[in-house]
């Protein structure tokens, strides 16, 4: 419990400071000055989640390796924190793209694939919803999981090759000024401690509903057995 | 058993069950027939632009009907409970799985074939020219809708909401694989058709990757 | 700052969004801590 107060006030700290960075240490960028400084939440934020559903792939292949719910637990938490993530990145990138280029929305390549993405996890949460005991949850989210993260790079690959309007990578393949690298990457340390936090935190209501299953289900056999062998009225 | 003979037995269950009735054929072909003319009412195409459009709701008709068609393939088996009558049988969960897959692809790819003609008459499309190409695309893409459309219709079947989940599971899956058809097809109605290399190449790739999966996958699947 | 109005709002945006989901699975946590002392102690009992 300990632990959980001081990563939290640890994280909050470097959000502080990612933020006084982003917005004030980074230099100006030279075609779209201010509003630029989205990229130091949108993208490291958008990292953050492909490693949350890495996770959660790794986990799924995991479960149904090993059979073990933490896994499961594991799995759903990432996917969960995965999909905040990703959400806040489809929000952020209009917002970054209305003052830049004057609309909302545009299909291009990352931005289409970034919302497939989200509509595949959002699935992987209501295959599990619509499922009703645990194994079964488990056991066939982790294959529709599986599924999804395959698709992703097929996904990826498709629409790059239909459509490209995207400006054009900046960290890897473009020139990043090493003033904005440092605030960058720091960025990107931070979100994944963030992304960590709250996997954590979902992990463990997981595993708590899961020993709930289990304590009702044994609850109900003592009643079940209770049931079988009536006392009779009046003999204790 | 074998794994061939498992599944040639299963699939030719699958064929005398649908023959004898023809329901799920006949429906999935006229719901197909009704998406094609809805659109039409839709976005009044003219020859210019029904040359545009017609690839995309082509493969919208195909893929609506292929979703609707594979939740009523497994129905089928809950009903009597044959399912786990298949699964005590000595064949491997993979043969299950694959003659389910090749009935669905089988029922899929006639009635994609009906409406195939129908389509090139209602839109005016030239597809003489260019049908053995056309015919390749055609089945790749729809491999690659029944491969994964009958692994999801196995998880939907034990889950609530099964008809709408299923959509919802699939139709984001397969978007690649949309992407591939329309464009794939898109290029051999063009005036100078060509078959595009790359998106065939893609719509094979797409089949292998989800095809590989469910053969890995498919203890897990029937065992739920 | 140019735009400022616009990166507070992205920024307000994205910490929303991850606040707004910390507080509902501290909820749903405590709700569950809640839930599985009461189903503990009726095995207890019994």
């Amino acid at each position: 419990m300990e632990l959980q107060i001081e990563s939290a006030v640890f994280t909050a700290v470097l959000i502080g400071c990612a933020g006084y960075a982003a917005l004030f240490v980074a230099p100006d960028e030279s075609t779209m000055h201010a509003i630029q400084r989205i990229f130091y939440f949108h993208a490291p934020t958008a990292w953050a989640g492909m490693d949350a559903f890495a996770i959660t792939f790794i986990a799924n292949i995991a479960y149904l390796v090993t059979k073990h719910p933490k896994w499961d637990w594991i799995g759903v938490a990432a996917a969960e924190v995965g999909l905040v993530c990703t959400t806040t990145v489809l929000l952020t990138g209009p917002i970054w793209a209305h003052p830049v280029w004057g609309i909302w929305w545009t299909w291009d390549a990352r931005l289409t694939s970034t919302l497939l993405m989200w509509l595949l996890y959002v699935a992987y949460l209501m295959l599990r919803k619509m499922l009703n005991t645990p194994e079964q949850r488990a056991s066939y989210s982790s294959i529709f999981g599986i599924f999804a993260f395959l698709d992703v790079p097929l996904v990826y690959f498709s629409i790059w090759f239909w459509r490209t309007q995207h400006p054009a990578p900046v960290v890897f393949g473009g020139h990043l000024d090493p003033e904005m690298s440092k605030v960058f990457f720091f960025c990107v340390l931070v979100m994944h401690c963030l992304m960590a936090i709250l996997v954590r935190q979902r992990y463990q209501l997981e595993r708590m509903r899961y020993e709930i299953h289990e304590a009702r289900l044994a609850a109900e056999d003592y009643a079940a057995q209770a049931a079988a062998f009536p006392v009779a009225k009046g003999s204790v | 058993m074998r794994t061939e003979r498992a599944v040639a037995i299963l699939l030719g269950k699958e064929l005398r069950a649908e023959l004898r009735s023809r329901e799920l054929l006949q429906t999935t072909l006229i719901f197909a027939l009704i998406v094609v003319v809805l659109f039409s009412f839709a976005f009044d195409p003219t020859a210019a632009e029904s040359r545009r459009f017609g690839p995309g709701l082509l493969w919208i008709a195909f893929l609506f009907a292929g979703t609707l068609m594979l939740n009523p393939s497994f129905a089928r088996e809950q009903a009597n409970d044959t399912l786990q009558a298949l699964r005590m049988a000595p064949i491997s969960a993979f043969a299950l799985l694959l003659g389910k897959i090749l009935a669905n692809f089988l029922f899929l790819l006639t009635a994609e074939l009906v409406l195939l003609p129908v389509f090139a008459v209602l839109y005016n499309v030239a597809i003489l020219p260019v049908v053995g190409r056309l015919l390749l695309v055609i089945v790749l893409g729809t491999l690659g809708v029944v491969v994964t459309g009958t692994v999801f219709a196995a998880l939907a079947s034990q889950a609530r909401m099964r008809e709408l989940l299923l959509p919802l599971l699939l139709l984001p899956v397969l978007a690649p694989l949309l992407i591939a058809s329309v464009e794939a097809t898109a290029s051999l109605l063009n005036d100078e058709p060509v078959l595009d290399p790359t998106w065939t190449v893609f719509l094979a790739a797409f089949d292998v990757v989800f095809f590989t999966a469910s053969w890995l996958l498919c203890e897990h699947l029937m065992e739920g | 700052m140019e735009h400022f109005q616009s990166l507070f709002i992205a920024w307000m945006v994205v910490w929303a969004a991850f606040f707004a989901y910390e507080i509902t699975v501290a909820v749903r946590l405590s709700r569950a801590r809640v839930d599985l002392d009461r189903v503990r102690t009726f095995l207890r009992l019994s």
